[in-house]
């Protein structure tokens, strides 16, 4: 490994990679917080999670390449329309496959992955566009390296929807109903609070974000294409560090993939990425078993 | 400590956090004889039946010996639960351990799982020795399904059953173990007066015919002082009285601590 | 309340007490005698000369089968350990078999003009088929049976076809060693890779096993890369060990057997997945099986009835991977050529829905789930092709992988809220209706 030698130790290269590696391992925290919300509330594994995320990117193309859209109105409109997608699922798909097994259901949802994705290639076409530049897309120097804008907005607007979806969960009476159904649906059930509706609105919400998250990441790939999808994937190894019941968790563990990831890449060749991401994770999950952040569930006997 | 001792636990602590859910307990099990346990909720009763059985690991000093049908006390704090198990220790749930998704007799053939050991190429391919221990396992089942008058069933899966119903399949899955030691919990626990009696009849065959020691743990005082040779009563995890029926009837503090409150 | 289900005898059980009339029972003897004649009278034999005898002899025997045991006493132990044990069952069986001999013959034949659909393309995915039912049924084995959800499955497939490329390609070994070499390599390397399985759970287990893949993966390509360059891998023509030569039937050309057409993969796969489904089989409805399926619904349960839930674990693993890594060998083998991106972690997700609109709690669904992923495309694309309608329009023909993505998509979650036990579940229901109704008149009303 002659690139070893030459750039491990170039810390000018290495503040390049941590930056974009944050603002990858935001977009993963997207995609985690898509899972651990879904999979925390209504113990469904969402595998569409990064078609979704594809298909936000390609709305991201449809708004803001071919119809230049303005930024701010064409995000929400994408994310609000993703909010919609969410609701179908719910009551179209989900609600009547309550009671099945895990595994079913996650194939459910990996039905679903395969229908986006081939509808995706029939109304964009099967070859790549460029990616999206409505966000700004000069660089600025930092400690002696150029360092994209792009990354720097990623990162903030992340963190920024997700503190406040945040708030959202803690502070609200809705947010309030969420975690009610999400820990003890019985009991939630038995004090008043509409389970459905808040399963409804937690699928809203996860693929709304999800929706938020393509725009992002349109504009953090060099072009858009239907691989992205493959982005769900990869940002498995982040919600399960993080533990998959933890919202805040999954940000943390996102973050640290992204880095790991970025670094990695960065100086051994991208065939690396996902050995090593999926390596820690093993680590992670030999010694503690439900993640970092993950809540151990008790056994009755 | 006699020769008909079969279970002899001392010292007994086990521990979650803060809470004792077992203190310092000792007791002693005899051959072929019926010892209850009984105590309020949270008394730590499932507790102990779970250190016994190796589920839950107690505080080090504590010692829990067995003796096996071969006559050799062992202590089993040494060993894993499926290794407790298969020396002779059978144990019911109290919120019911059965297969659902399997039929009665499948769920009897699991309690002969231990007593059929053979190679899996064996099973795979179905040769002459597999299909001779299935037969010897499946005969032994049938037995029990009609010791238990579980013949019109015996084919259904067990989530179909009534609730008591589901508890008979398990305790026959336990005598298909061919225990040595059984351990009910709460066998009685949700049925009516009717099919009470009727677990205390099968209980009282299986000692009959297996020779089978038994340690019971129930709420209904009617039947324990009815049935029981000696009792034991736990509060807080804590043991307040060990004796026979009348003892503990009796006793000052039993009476505070338990029957108290009932009566 | 007097219904047929509160009588406490279950349908099954009316229908072993219930003797099967003679004629029904005689059915597939008499089909098995009657084929060579007819197949004769319509002036097709593909059986030729004395293998007419041979094809005979062998429907007999399928005819005997179905025909031996379906008397006796329903209550005798020893006929529910039979593998088909009630009349019908054995009669579907040899139905199974007469079709699946029959098949090849059909597929090969050169057809007239009505008849002259792409048999040859059919072929190919028959023995696809074939070749991923083995593959889903030992998946099924650990993730339906046991409940481990493990998502290395592509990783033992890779692991298969590296001792393929090994023993086969770089040592020059017969294929015939290849497959109980990847076997071993896949029941080892499945307990290693089971480890984790004996400390995580659910979905932690899911993820863990995609570690496993990405690690083995690349592993592949590395070995693919140093080993046959970037063009990738490609496996020569298997051929029939020389000792095998005697079979009639069997004409070696200069000395040697080749499997080198559809025809005769047909029979190497057929045998392979047969033998291999079969043990499944019997290992599920036994000891070893009963303590999966407790150690998938409750393993303390499972613990206190003397089972070693680690150790079942790891037997589910090993078994699970040796039979995947040995369909992986013959995948390849039967696919010739292999390359650096030939396992997706999207081929688990592949297997994994072979299994689950097949149906989770039997092998059956594994079949059945393997002809609905293939055959269904290949029914797509004959509708585009011959339909007169569907053909004329443009948009079909230019966008066809897609739609038969999209159409397979919404068929999987279709099948999954609809019936949930799969087509498996389906074809089981069914079943039991037509034997119900075929009982139901001659019994009257019950009690």
């Amino acid at each position: 490994m002659d690139i070893l030698a030459s750039t491990f130790f170039d810390w000018g290269v290495n503040l390049q990679l941590l930056v974009s590696g944050l603002a990858l391992g935001a977009i993963y925290a997207v995609v985690a917080l898509g899972f651990v919300l879904v999979e925390k509330s209504t113990a469904v594994l969402n595998l569409a999670v990064g078609e979704f995320l594809m298909l936000g990117s390609y709305f991201g193309v449809a708004f803001f390449m071919e119809r230049k859209t303005n930024i701010f109105i064409g995000t929400l409109v994408i994310t609000l329309v993703m909010a919609l997608f969410g609701l179908a699922i719910h009551y179209g798909i989900m609600r009547p496959m309550v009671g099945q097994g895990f595994f079913a259901i996650v194939l459910a949802t990996i039905g679903i992955a395969t229908v986006i994705r081939a509808v995706v290639q029939m109304w964009f076409g099967p070859l790549e566009k460029g990616n999206l530049t409505a966000l700004p897309t000069g660089t600025i120097e930092v400690a002696g390296t150029s360092i994209r804008w792009v990354d720097i907005i990623i990162l903030l607007v992340v963190l920024g929807s997700v503190g406040a979806f945040l708030v959202f969960y803690a502070r609200t009476r809705t947010g309030l109903h969420m975690r009610a159904v999400a820990s003890n649906i019985e009991a939630a059930a038995g004090v008043g609070i509409d389970p459905d509706r808040a399963y409804a609105i937690t699928w809203a919400m996860a693929i709304g974000i999800a929706g938020l998250g393509g725009v992002m990441l349109g504009h953090f790939t060099p072009s858009v294409n239907p691989a992205l999808a493959a982005i769900g994937l990869r940002a498995f190894p982040a919600a399960a560090i993080g533990g998959f019941t933890s919202v805040g968790g999954s940000i943390i563990g996102g973050l640290i993939v992204g880095v790991i990831e970025q670094l990695a890449g960065g100086h051994f060749g991208t065939k690396w990425r996902e050995p090593v991401a999926f390596g820690i994770l093993i680590l992670v999950l030999i010694f503690k078993p439900t993640g970092l952040f993950g809540q151990k569930d008790l056994e009755r006997v | 400590m006699t020769n008909e001792t079969v279970l002899q636990v001392n010292d007994l602590t086990v521990q979650f956090g803060g809470v004792v859910a077992c203190d310092n307990l000792s007791l002693e099990v005899h051959q072929g004889e019926l010892f209850a346990l009984i105590g309020p909720n949270g008394a730590g009763k499932t507790t102990l039946v779970n250190a016994v059985t190796g589920i839950y690991e107690p505080k080090p000093g504590a010692s829990v010996k067995f003796r096996g049908r071969n006559g050799e006390m062992t202590d089993l704090l040494a060993y894993r639960p499926h290794q407790i198990a298969r020396m002779g220790v059978a144990r019911t749930f109290q919120n019911l351990g059965v297969f659902d998704a399997q039929t009665v007799l499948d769920n009897m053939m699991l309690g002969r799982f231990m007593h059929e050991k053979t190679n899996i190429f064996h099973y795979g391919l179905f040769s002459s020795v597999a299909v001779k221990k299935e037969l010897a396992a499946r005969r032994v089942c049938q037995s029990i399904v009609e010791l238990l008058d579980l013949q019109d069933v015996r084919d259904e899966l067990v989530s179909e059953l009534p609730y008591g119903v589901q508890k008979r399949v398990e305790l026959g899955r336990v005598l298909a173990m061919e225990p040595h030691l059984l351990m009910l919990d709460e066998p009685m626990a949700g049925m009516n007066a009717e099919e009470k009696q009727e677990m205390v009849r099968y209980v009282y065959r299986i000692m009959d015919e297996f020779k089978t020691s038994v340690f019971m743990i129930e709420h209904d005082m009617g039947i324990i002082m009815a049935i029981a040779e000696r009792i034991m009563v736990l509060e807080f995890g804590r043991e307040i009285a060990t004796g026979v029926a009348e003892d503990i009837q009796n006793n000052p503090a039993v009476i505070d601590a338990y029957l108290g409150a009932e009566h | 309340m007097t219904s047929v289900t509160e009588t406490a005898t279950p349908a099954s059980r009316q229908i072993l007490a219930k003797r099967t009339p003679t004629w029904m029972r005689a059915l597939p003897f008499l089909v098995a005698i009657a084929s060579p004649v007819i197949l004769d009278k319509i002036s097709w034999n593909p059986f030729g000369g004395w293998k007419l005898l041979v094809g005979f002899l062998v429907l007999v025997g399928i005819g005997w089968f179905a025909w031996s045991n379906a008397e006796h006493d329903p209550d005798d132990p020893r006929l529910s350990l039979k593998l088909w044990h009630r009349a019908d069952q054995r009669a579907l069986a040899a139905v199974t078999c007469f079709v699946l001999m029959a098949i090849p013959f059909i597929l090969s034949t050169d057809w007239e003009p009505p008849m002259d659909f792409p048999w040859n393309s059919w072929f190919r995915i028959v023995n696809y088929i074939i070749l991923f039912a083995l593959g889903a049924g030992a998946f099924n084995l650990l993730v339906g049976y046991t409940g481990q959800l493990s998502m290395a499955h592509a990783a033992f497939l890779m692991i298969g076809t590296m001792v393929g490329a090994q023993v086969g390609l770089i040592w020059e070994q017969s294929f015939w060693l290849c497959l109980p070499v990847a076997a071993l390599a896949g029941a080892v390397l499945g307990v290693f890779f089971g480890i984790p399985a004996l400390r995580l759970r659910g979905l932690y287990l899911m993820l863990a096993t995609i570690g496993v893949h990405f690690i083995i993966l690349l592993v592949w390509k590395e070995y693919i890369v140093h080993q046959f360059g970037f063009s990738g891998m490609r496996f020569t023509t298997p051929n029939l060990p020389s000792w095998l030569h005697w079979i009639p039937g069997i004409n070696p050309e200069d000395g040697e057997f080749l499997i080198n057409s559809q025809f005769r993969w047909f029979w190497v796969n057929l045998g392979i997945t047969t033998v291999g489904l079969l043990f499944i089989v019997n290992v599920v409805r036994s000891r070893e099986g009963r303590a999966f399926a407790a150690v998938r619904d409750r393993d303390i349960s499972a613990t206190l009835l003397g089972i070693n839930v680690p150790r079942s674990k790891l037997v589910s693993f090993a078994l699970s991977s040796a039979l995947v890594s040995v369909s992986g060998c013959m995948l390849s083998y039967y696919n010739r050529a292999r390359s650096e991106d030939s396992f997706h972690l999207e081929l688990v997700l592949d297997y994994g829905i072979i299994i689950v609109v097949g149906g989770f709690m039997g092998i059956q669904g594994a079949i059945f789930g393997s002809i609905f992923f293939f055959a269904l495309p290949m029914y797509f694309e004959w509708m585009r092709e011959e339909l007169p309608i569907i053909s004329d329009i443009d948009f079909f023909s230019r966008y066809a992988g897609e739609i038969d993505l999209a159409i397979r998509g919404i068929l999987v979650v279709v099948v999954l809220v609809w019936r949930p036990d799969g087509l498996a579940g389906l074809w089981q229901a069914m079943k039991k209706r037509a034997l119900l109704r075929m009982q139901a008149p001659r019994r009257g009303v019950v009690q």
